[in-house]
């Protein structure tokens, strides 16, 4: 279907929180009727998106590159494959690439056109993410912007490369092992790793 | 997929409370009404049911928030707005859905009070599972 040729509906004024609700309420009972779906699926994927699907299952993974080379290199080299290993992947995560922070270079993520983002490792994107202002400002000025919106300063030696994820090819962060956490185990570890660490907008958590 | 309803039921429910209920920075949230996460998922069990390609969904997406961003003047940015414009198109594209079937199903929803079907008061149980 091409967006050129299909006339979108023209709305004229923001509909209420009532009348959305409504419309949203109405569409899912029209499509039930047409045996598109049951309510009861519906309810499951909702569900399945607010409570199992999370950056928690992002973090096993950076805890797991963090602590096994071999897993590390083979995430890095096809991150899709990698994460099928620990049974992770789905709708959304068919083509990811993960990129690596160093010490030289800092990475963040953002999709310009709408908000592709790798739903399998992260969950659902934050509001932010999905705002004009954000998928603007982060190619514009990424160092100030990090800086300024999230408080999380990169020192200036250290390089910002922003990645513009599709619904192609999404991209997500690795980020650095935190010093001092060589001791920990996989699971100690993955609960440093916080979602914005792997959006590349802020740290890990301290240990 | 799970059939169990009285489980799948209460996770809604929990689910709900859970997004009205949430604290803090809204910004921070992945959704700021029930009525999001509804579409969210229609959009995905649509997909599911082979209603349409993930891809077609994508551009519709990237076309309804390309519009706002054209147009921005008047409407404030709202995220889900944009997806459930998207979800249309797609649904309008390959003939689910048709001329004002939404609209007027859209209009009976709001039309019918909250308790609709609470007019008459039940001095007994609704039903009964008996001891064995």
């Amino acid at each position: 279907m091409s967006t050129t040729e299909s006339p979108l509906p023209v709305t004229m004024h923001q509909r209420s929180d009532a009348e959305v609700a409504a419309r949203v309420k109405a569409l899912e009972s029209i499509m039930i009727e047409k045996g598109i779906m049951t309510t009861e699926a519906v309810d499951r994927l909702a569900e399945i998106y607010e409570n199992e699907v999370g950056p928690q299952l992002g973090a096993s993974v950076v805890a797991k590159a963090w602590s096994d080379p071999g897993f590390r290199e083979r995430l890095l080299a096809n991150g899709t494959e990698a994460c099928a290993e620990m049974g992770i992947g789905g709708l959304q995560g068919e083509d990811m690439v993960v990129v690596e922070n160093t010490d030289t270079v800092h990475n963040v993520i953002v999709c310009t056109l709408c908000s592709c983002y790798p739903w399998p490792v992260l969950g659902l994107p934050p509001n932010w993410y999905k705002y004009p202002a954000y998928r603007s400002s982060i190619v514009r000025a990424p160092r100030q912007v990090l800086r300024e919106s999230f408080g999380f300063d990169i020192p200036e030696s250290v390089e910002i490369r922003v990645w513009d994820s599709s619904s192609e090819m999404r991209y997500w962060v690795l980020p650095q092992r935190p010093e001092g956490t060589e001791r920990m185990s996989e699971s100690e570890l993955a609960a440093l790793v916080t979602r914005d660490s792997m959006i590349g907008t802020g740290p890990m958590a301290t240990p | 997929m799970r059939t169990d309803t009285t489980q799948v039921g209460d996770a809604r429910r929990r689910v709900e409370q859970l997004l009205t209920e949430l604290p803090g920075d809204a910004d921070q949230l992945s959704f700021n009404h029930p009525w999001e996460l509804r579409a969210f998922a229609l959009a995905v069990a649509a997909y599911h049911n082979g209603q349409y390609d993930w891809s077609e969904f994508q551009l519709a997406l990237i076309g309804a928030i390309r519009q706002w961003e054209d147009g921005a003047a008047g409407e404030p940015w709202r995220y889900y707005d944009r997806w459930l414009e998207a979800l249309e198109t797609v649904l309008s594209g390959n003939g689910v859905l048709a001329g004002t079937e939404l609209d007027d199903r859209a209009g009976a929803v709001l039309a019918t009070p909250r308790d609709a079907n609470h007019h008459h008061t039940h001095r007994e149980p609704v039903a009964v599972d008996p001891a064995r």
